[in-house]
């Protein structure tokens, strides 16, 4: 280095300084591996401070060592200090200030309906269905992958058109020409049985000379589960 | 009239050389951009505990080699930027070889890696915690990208014996990309 000495001085670095990158280099990977094996013994012993420690707190340590060694940052001028030092503090008071309102969903006089209600979707997916099906997005299959309800799914998909309470008043139906089927018309149910539900929610009503605006829905449900939804219809049906 | 060309490497006022002061501000400013989505992705995992699951399926071991390449990378950037005070231009240039090296190794892993998600129905839009597993690591691929491509154009120069300061100021910027992927580590692959 000693041909350099003059230029380095006059760039600001005084020369004192000697890492040895390859003894930081190694620490490095030693510091790594603790980071890897320590959350394996943290979950086996179920300390989570372990987890925590060896994978968040030696993060800070590796990344230490980095800025100093690698970046030279420890014997760099002050004001490169402050200046990166202004970043982080501007960063954290981002961090505190919208904390409160993102990691809690309740509060003085509010309420966030919205994170709770996907907190209890991601829950009830996660808890004993295949991993496809709980991350499978949209609505429809939500329903499905949630846990299957003939309720809940007819509330989901059937009730846009024929309403929450079966009487084709649903609101995407109102536009419709036929109008939705009113299940709790005993005029309806003439000639009509739990076969032809069957049939119609599986293929379509086009199927059995009906609308084609009624569309056949038979990928969304297993046999049985096709069966639930016809009963359910029929529990509109009016006693006679 | 003989004026000297104004070399911007020789004013300063910080008593820093002004490439160096440069990519300080840089970081300044991605230390604001990495902290925030990082501190947004961090403050939702702790108040959804419904991304644990979601997060079991990251590869804790394609993860950790990544972390293997990028710290290895970065030893190989400060040994360039040794072998450049020192004057050996041709030298720099073979330490910077290997870390652009280091940096396509990463990106090969990261796309292998990525194509198992995508195919296993992992997608950006399948939940937020997707959404933030191919943000965070998307934004730092991209960085590791622009470092590869700008390491490339100082090796060269480099090898000539030309511009040897550069290699230490991309030498900075690569240990910070380094830096930010120590802290997506453990945020994305073993919080689980």
């Amino acid at each position: 280095m000693s041909e350099n000495n003059e230029q380095r001085d006059e760039q600001g670095h005084d020369d004192g300084h000697h890492v040895n990158y390859f003894k930081i280099y190694v620490i490095l990977l030693i510091l790594f591996a603790i980071s890897v094996v320590g959350p394996e013994v943290g979950e086996l012993t179920g300390l989570r401070w372990i987890t925590l420690i060896t994978a968040f707190g030696i993060a800070f340590v590796k990344a230490r060592l980095v800025v100093n060694n690698f970046m030279h940052l420890a014997w760099e001028r002050r004001i490169a200090k402050w200046l990166l030092a202004s970043s982080l503090i501007l960063l954290l008071l981002f961090v505190a200030g919208v904390a409160p309102d993102v990691m809690n969903h309740e509060g003085n006089n509010w309420e966030n309906v919205a994170a709770k209600q996907a907190v209890e979707r991601g829950l009830a997916a996660a808890s004993g269905y295949s991993e496809e099906e709980a991350e499978s997005e949209g609505p429809v299959e939500e329903v499905i992958a949630a846990g299957f309800s003939a309720q809940n799914s007819f509330g989901q998909i059937c009730a846009t058109c024929h309403g929450v309470g079966g009487e084709g008043d649903g609101i995407a139906g109102a536009a419709l020409d036929p109008a939705p089927a009113s299940f709790i018309d005993p005029v309806f149910w003439q000639g009509r049985d739990r076969d032809r539900v069957i049939t119609v929610i599986r293929d379509g009503a086009a199927a059995v000379g009906g609308s084609a605006l009624m569309a056949p829905w038979g990928a969304l449900y297993t046999d049985d589960q096709l069966e639930q939804m016809a009963d359910y219809v029929m529990s509109f049906r009016p006693n006679q | 009239m003989a004026h000297a060309r104004p070399i911007a490497t020789t004013r300063s006022a910080t008593g820093i050389p002004t490439p160096r002061l440069a990519v300080w501000w840089i970081l300044a400013s991605e230390v604001v951009i990495f902290g925030g989505l990082l501190g947004a992705y961090l403050m939702h995992r702790i108040g959804h505990p419904e991304w644990a699951e979601a997060a079991s399926h990251t590869q804790t071991w394609i993860g950790a080699v990544n972390t293997f390449v990028l710290l290895t990378s970065s030893f190989t950037a400060v040994l360039a930027h040794q072998a450049a005070e020192k004057g050996k231009g041709k030298e720099a240039a073979k330490l910077l070889a290997f870390t652009i090296l280091g940096a396509l190794t990463f990106l090969m892993i990261k796309s292998y890696e990525w194509t198992i998600e995508i195919m296993a129905g992992y997608t950006i839009t399948a939940n937020t915690f997707w959404s933030f597993y191919y943000t965070a690591a998307g934004l730092h691929a991209l960085h590791v990208i622009a470092g590869a491509i700008i390491m490339g154009f100082i090796a060269v120069d480099a090898y000539r014996g030309r511009e040897l300061h550069r290699v230490e100021i991309i030498g900075i910027y690569w240990h910070f990309v380094d830096v930010v992927w120590i802290f997506l580590f453990p945020l994305l692959y073993i919080a689980k």
